[in-house]
C-alpha cells in the first residue's frame, strides 16, 4: 500500500478522532485561507476571498502587481469550458472559476473571453464533447478546459491535433488515473494536456466513502450500492476505491448493486428494488449525490429509519452539492464526499494564468483536497459553496 | 371508415381466436405474464412487501408519456420532444410554486407550456411541412435549451411543500393509493374513451392509416395531427408536474431519455410506427413491462450493462409480435374480403338464375 493510502487509513475510535481532527483542521484551513490570501504566482491552491474583495492580500505587493500587470499587458484569454453536462456541480466549478477570473482581472488587468458548452443529450457517451472541443479548436481558442466521458484515446488524439494548432488543453474532474499515467520517464505522463486538475476518484472519493461507512458501523454491516452507468470511468474508479476500503473490514459486505444512472429518479427506483430484496441493510452507497438523495427518499417511502448515529440506514453520496447540504443537516443524507468544486474552479484558473501568462511549467497532475461532509462539518462546507456562488465573478 | 380500433378488430374477424391474435396488446400481455412468472419463481421477494406497489409507482411517469405518445403514433406521427417538454413543464411548475403562487396556478402554467409545445409541434409538422421526426426533434432542442438557459444548469430546488409530496406520490392519497396512480388511471380511461367512443378518436386512426383517404373523406388531417400533438404535450405537462414532486428537484437534464422510454412503451404496447394502430391499454402495459424488466434486473443483481440489452430485446420481441399480429390481421382481412366476394358472387348468380 502506498504512503498516500496509508495516510488515508484510519480505524475505529482512533479513526473517528482523526476524522474530527481533520474536519477541525480543514475548518481552520478555510478560515486561514479566507483571511490570508495569496497571489497567483505563489501556489496552485492559493486561497482568496470568496466575497470578491480584491486588495493587496490578493494582488501582492504594489511592485509584484505592477510586474504581473506588465506581463499580462492587457491580454485577452479566450477560454472554452466543456463539462460533460450542465449540472449543479459543474455550475459550482464554473462560478468559482469566474470569481478567480474576476480577481485576476481586477488585480492585473487581464481580460477574459469565456465560452461554455456542455452536452445537451447524452453526457455519458462523450460523443457531443468531441464535437464541442473540435469547435473550440476551429475557433482558435487559447485554452480549453475539458471534462468528458469520451474515450481517453479519442480525446488525446484531439488534444494532440489541437495543440499543434496552438490550443492548450486542461482536463478537470477527469479520470486520467484510470490508465495509471506515469511521469517516471515522461514529463507529460503520456498525455497531450498542459495539466489535469481534479482529485483521485479512487482514493479521494470511493475509498473515503467506504472508510466512513466502515467506521460509522464499527466495521460490520451490509451495504447496497447505487452506481452510475455501467462503463463510466468515474464509476469504475470510485468502485475500485470503495471496494478497497470495504475489503479492509472483513465484517463489511456489499450485498447488492443497481444502476442509478447518476440521476435521482432512477436512484430512487434502484434503491426501492434493492431495499425490497435486502430490507435489513445497514448502509447505502450512492456513487453520486443525486442517486444517494434518491436512495434517501426510498428509505422514507419504505418506512425505514435514517441513521441517527447508532441505528438506522447510513446513506452516503459524493459530489458536494449545495442542494445536498440541507439534506445532510436534516439527517436525510448521512454524508457526502465533497470533491471541492470551489477549489477546483479556482485552481483551474490559477493554473491557466500561471502557464499562459507567466509562462510557468505547471504540474501535469494537480490534486485538490476532498473531504467527507456530515452533520459535524456541514455548516462550513455549505457556507464555502454558498459564498462562492454569491461571488462577483460573471462572464 | 372504421369506428375504432376495437371495432376494427371486430370487423376483421368474428372468430374469437382471430380477434385475440390480431389484438395489438397480445404481445405485451404475453411478455408481462412471462416476466411475472419468471420473477415469481426466481425471486420470492417479488410479491413480498411493497415491490409491486413500488414497481407501479416507478412506471407512472413513462406511462403518462406513453399514453400521449400512443395517440401521436396512431395518428401517424412521432413525438421526440416529450422528455424535454416534460422537463420544461416540471421546471415551470417548480419555479411558479417557488415564487409563492398557489399550486393550481403552477399546474395551469405547466399545462399551458405543454399545450403551447404541442401546438408548436403541430405547426412545425402540418404547416411548415417538416417530417414529424425533425419537427419534434427541433422542439426537443428548443424546450431543453430554454430550461438550460432559465436554470443555468442549476437544479430547481426549494419548492417542495407537503401538498407536493402527495402530488409526487411520495405520500399516499388514500390508503396505499397515490395521486399519480389515480391521475394515470383517469388519463388512461379518458384516452381510451377518446379513441374508441369519439369522432376525434376515429379520425386519429383514419389519418394514421391513410392520410390521403382521410383527407378525401373530409377529415382535416392537419388539425387532427395537431390535436394529437397537443394531447401529447398535455400528457408531458402532467408527467412533468408529477416527476418534479417525485424527484424533489428539477435538474436541466430531467427529461433526457424519457422520449425513448415513452416510444418503447407505446411500441411494446402494440402501437405501430407506421400509424393507424395502437391501444391505450397497450401503452399502460408497455410501461409496466419496462418497469418490470428493470425491477427483475435489479432484484437479480444483473450488471447494469445488461439493462439496455434486456430492454432492447423486449422491444425487438414486441416489434416481432406486432409484425406477426399485423400479418394475422391482414390475413384475416383477406379472408373476410374473400368471403364477402364469394357471398356477393353467389348472390349475383342467384339473381341471374
Amino acid at each position: 500500500m502506498s504512503q498516500e493510502q496509508l495516510t488515508l487509513r484510519t480505524h475505529g475510535a482512533r479513526g473517528r478522532a482523526l476524522k474530527r481532527l481533520a474536519a477541525f483542521a480543514a475548518s481552520g484551513a478555510l478560515v486561514v485561507g479566507l483571511a490570508a490570501c495569496s497571489t497567483v504566482g505563489s501556489s496552485n491552491n492559493a486561497g482568496s476571498t470568496a466575497s470578491g474583495d480584491v486588495g493587496t492580500a490578493v494582488c501582492g505587493s504594489p511592485e509584484e502587481q505592477a510586474a504581473i500587470t506588465a506581463a499580462v499587458d492587457g491580454r485577452t484569454l479566450k477560454v472554452g469550458y466543456t463539462p460533460p453536462i450542465l449540472s449543479e456541480f459543474y455550475t459550482q466549478v464554473e462560478k468559482s472559476a469566474f470569481n478567480r477570473m474576476h480577481e485576476l482581472e481586477e488585480c492585473y488587468g487581464i481580460q477574459w473571453e469565456w465560452a461554455r458548452q456542455g452536452a445537451l443529450n447524452d453526457a455519458h457517451s462523450g460523443v457531443e464533447a468531441v464535437g464541442i472541443v473540435q469547435n473550440f479548436i476551429s475557433n482558435e481558442f487559447d485554452a480549453v478546459f475539458v471534462c468528458s466521458a469520451a474515450p481517453a484515446s479519442t480525446m488525446q488524439e484531439i488534444y494532440a491535433a489541437g495543440s499543434e494548432g496552438g490550443v492548450d488543453f486542461y482536463q478537470f474532474n477527469s479520470t486520467e488515473e484510470l490508465a495509471n499515467p506515469s511521469q517516471a520517464d515522461d514529463p507529460t505522463g503520456g498525455l497531450f494536456t498542459v495539466s489535469n486538475i481534479g482529485y483521485d476518484d479512487r482514493w479521494q472519493s470511493g475509498y473515503i466513502a467506504g472508510l466512513y461507512l466502515a467506521e460509522e458501523l464499527n466495521g460490520a454491516g451490509e451495504i447496497i450500492q447505487i452506481l452510475g452507468p455501467s462503463g463510466s470511468d468515474w464509476t469504475k474508479l470510485r468502485q475500485l476505491g470503495f471496494e478497497a476500503a470495504i475489503s479492509e473490514y472483513p465484517g463489511m459486505t456489499i450485498v447488492g448493486s443497481a444502476d442509478g444512472g447518476y440521476v435521482r429518479d432512477q436512484g430512487l427506483t434502484a434503491a426501492q428494488d434493492l431495499l425490497t430484496k435486502f430490507p435489513d441493510v445497514d448502509a447505502i452507497y450512492g456513487e453520486n449525490e443525486d442517486m444517494a438523495l434518491g436512495a434517501s427518499q426510498a428509505i422514507d417511502l419504505a418506512g425505514l429509519q435514517h441513521w441517527d448515529g447508532t441505528s438506522g440506514i447510513i446513506t452516503i453520496g459524493a459530489d458536494g452539492l449545495l442542494s445536498g447540504m440541507d439534506s445532510i443537516r436534516q439527517g436525510k443524507l448521512s454524508a457526502t464526499v465533497d470533491v471541492n468544486s470551489v477549489e477546483m474552479g479556482r485552481t483551474m484558473i490559477d493554473t491557466l494564468f500561471q502557464h499562459e501568462i507567466l509562462g510557468m511549467t505547471v504540474a501535469q497532475f494537480i490534486r485538490i483536497p476532498t473531504i467527507v461532509v456530515d452533520q459535524s462539518n456541514v455548516d462550513w462546507a455549505e457556507a464555502k459553496i454558498a459564498a462562492s456562488l454569491a461571488g462577483p465573478g460573471n462572464y | 371508415m372504421m369506428k375504432s380500433r376495437t371495432l376494427d378488430i371486430a370487423t376483421v374477424s368474428r372468430n374469437a381466436w382471430e380477434r385475440l391474435v390480431v389484438d395489438p396488446t397480445l404481445g405485451v400481455i404475453s411478455l408481462l405474464v412471462i416476466f411475472s412468472l419468471i420473477a415469481a419463481f426466481a425471486f420470492p421477494v417479488f410479491y413480498a412487501g411493497n415491490n409491486i406497489y413500488n414497481l407501479v409507482g416507478s412506471s407512472i411517469t413513462v406511462m403518462i408519456l406513453a399514453i400521449g405518445m400512443t395517440i401521436v403514433l396512431i395518428s401517424g406521427g412521432i413525438d421526440l420532444s416529450v422528455g424535454a417538454v416534460m422537463a420544461l413543464c416540471a421546471g415551470t411548475a417548480a419555479s411558479v410554486v417557488k415564487l409563492g403562487a398557489p399550486l393550481w396556478v403552477a399546474f395551469l402554467c405547466a399545462l399551458l407550456v405543454g399545450v403551447i409545445a404541442g401546438l408548436m409541434n403541430g405547426f412545425l409538422v402540418t404547416r411548415v411541412g417538416l417530417p414529424d421526426f425533425i419537427g419534434t426533434l427541433a422542439m426537443l432542442g428548443l424546450a431543453s435549451g430554454v430550461l438550460y438557459i432559465a436554470t443555468q444548469g442549476v437544479p430547481i430546488i426549494g419548492y417542495m411543500t407537503s401538498e407536493y409530496y402527495v402530488i409526487g406520490g411520495l405520500e399516499p392519497l388514500v390508503g396505499p393509493v397515490t395521486l399519480p396512480m389515480v391521475v394515470a388511471l383517469v388519463l388512461a380511461l379518458s384516452a381510451g374513451w377518446l379513441l374508441s367512443r369519439t369522432r376525434l378518436g376515429t379520425h386519429f386512426f383514419a389519418v394514421g392509416s391513410n392520410a390521403v383517404a382521410a383527407r378525401q373523406s373530409g377529415v382535416s388531417v392537419r388539425w387532427v395531427k395537431t390535436q394529437a400533438y397537443v394531447i401529447s404535450g398535455v400528457c408531458a405537462a402532467i408527467a412533468g408536474v408529477i416527476l418534479a414532486g417525485r424527484n424533489n428537484n428539477v435538474p436541466a437534464d430531467l427529461g433526457t431519455g424519457y422520449e425513448i422510454q415513452a416510444i418503447s412503451a407505446a411500441i411494446i404496447g402494440g402501437a405501430s410506427l407506421m400509424g393507424g394502430r395502437g391501444r391505450v391499454l397497450g401503452a399502460v402495459l408497455g410501461s409496466l413491462t419496462l418497469a418490470l424488466a428493470i425491477n427483475i434486473i435489479n432484484l437479480a443483481g444483473v450488471p447494469s450493462s445488461f439493462q439496455k440489452i434486456v430492454i432492447g430485446a423486449i422491444l425487438l420481441l414486441a416489434v416481432i409480435a406486432n409484425y406477426l399480429s399485423e400479418l394475422a390481421r391482414n390475413a384475416a382481412l383477406r379472408r373476410r374480403a374473400k368471403r364477402d366476394s364469394q357471398a356477393s358472387s353467389l348472390e349475383r348468380t342467384k339473381k341471374e338464375i
